[in-house]
């Protein structure tokens, strides 16, 4: 689903990673580690094609991928409905509006659907920005620290989801600090030990 | 359409920044008056310069305002990422900046119009010109803003950049409502809206593709 030859990225005198060579196949999972500045966000944004300032190869068999960042996209003066349904326009999907509200309501959202963005905490739209995933159809996943910032059920709720998307064939790449005990990882690869 | 939708909303959610556009040129137009000389016939002959003037600043002081929130929450990562084609989202944008920066002050130009003494027919030349001419500032602020998004300070350096993109149609449009309609300037400030109608959409959408894989 997402091939990586030889990839390597330069920034500000020194290799954030070399030679870099990975395979994600559908239903498999790929967790990124590495500390602060190791150049996970980096990779994840030239993973995401938003970036072309690298060498090697990266071979997309995929149409589109979900690409969710530390900045969430969600416009504050609108509400978690109008954001996510402004989001799958951008992405081309079609929903009634019940599923989005179902989205919501099993990231225990339901009360703050009509609740503009900007007057909800940084837990709350995070749980926006991730009700996307529930929404997508893309068959790959880009998920960059997205299980950090959430509480013990928030962290559940995001790895069943996760699972359900490897269980019906999606490939999945995160990132994340520290192990995350509830997600079974087919490869881990560490940045910044070169 | 999603896109048109969500600009709107956001629109009508920030009427203070609609206001302030709208004061900015009342004030200069009222205070103007004041500092150089009442007599109405000095003014009608500076009035068309003048409010001219005063819609290219209010144009310029709105361009950042509406692509800085998309870009500082991540929105413009996630538009360069969809489906939907970037130069339509560019277009939309620019619309979105002709709407709250610009049209209220169309709207009250009629009445600025007076404040400086001017003729009805003059008003409407006036009008004739603005609306010919606004759009054309609005699609180049956006691009100007697009390229100075996550400089430090990129504020100056999109005035340097933008400046010899806007006195263009700022001779003709006011060329064309002081002389009261000749054809020749009409045909020119036209052809130069449709040349940025059709150009400067695309040319925002490679910028926005730049700056995000910044």
């Amino acid at each position: 689903m997402l091939q990586a030859e030889s990839l390597s990225c330069y920034r500000q005198e020194r290799w954030l990673f070399r030679n870099l060579d990975f395979h994600v196949l559908p239903g498999q999972v790929l967790q990124i580690t590495g500390d602060n500045g190791s150049g996970k966000s980096t990779l994840f944004r030239v993973l995401a094609g938003l970036s072309d300032d690298y060498d090697g190869q990266i071979d997309w068999q995929v149409p589109s991928c979900v690409f969710l960042s530390h900045r969430f996209g969600l416009n504050a003066r609108l509400t978690a409905f109008e954001n996510l349904t402004f989001w799958m326009t951008l992405q081309g999907e079609s929903r009634d509006e019940s599923e989005v509200f179902q989205a919501l309501a099993q990231l225990d959202l339901s009360a703050q659907a009509h609740q503009p963005c900007g007057q909800m905490s940084e837990g709350q739209r995070k749980r926006v920005a991730l009700a996307r995933l529930i929404l997508a159809t893309a068959p790959l996943w880009l998920l960059d620290e997205a299980f950090s910032a959430l509480d013990q059920s928030g962290r559940d709720r995001l790895s069943t989801i996760c699972r359900n998307h490897i269980e019906r064939g999606g490939a999945l790449v995160f990132s994340s600090h520290q192990a995350v005990e509830q997600m079974t990882v087919d490869q881990t690869l560490q940045l910044g030990r070169t | 359409m999603g896109l048109v939708l969500r600009e709107l909303r956001i629109l009508l959610r920030s009427p203070a920044e609609t206001v302030q556009s709208l004061m900015f040129g009342v004030l200069v137009v009222a205070l103007f008056p004041l500092a150089i000389t009442p007599d109405p016939e000095i003014l009608r002959q500076l009035a068309v310069g003048l409010i001219w003037v005063v819609t290219l600043l209010t144009s310029l002081l709105a361009a950042e305002r509406s692509l800085v929130g998309d870009f500082e929450d991540g929105t413009l990562e996630q538009m360069v990422l969809g489906i939907q084609p970037l130069w339509l989202i560019c277009l939309i944008k620019s619309a979105g900046h002709w709407l709250s920066a610009l049209l209220p002050l169309l709207l009250i130009t009629p009445l600025l119009g007076l404040m400086l003494a001017m003729t009805p027919s003059a008003i409407l030349w006036l009008l004739a010109s603005l609306l010919l001419g606004t759009p054309i500032l609005s699609l180049f602020c956006i691009l100007g803003g697009m390229m100075t998004l996550g400089l430090n300070r990129g504020g100056a350096l999109m005035l340097v950049i933008l400046m010899p993109f806007l006195v263009p149609p700022l001779i003709l449009g006011t060329q064309w409502a002081m002389t009261e309609g000749q054809a020749f300037y009409g045909y020119l400030l036209a052809g130069l809206l449709s040349l940025s109608l059709m150009t400067l959409p695309i040319a925002t959408a490679t910028v926005a593709r730049i700056v995000v894989s910044r």
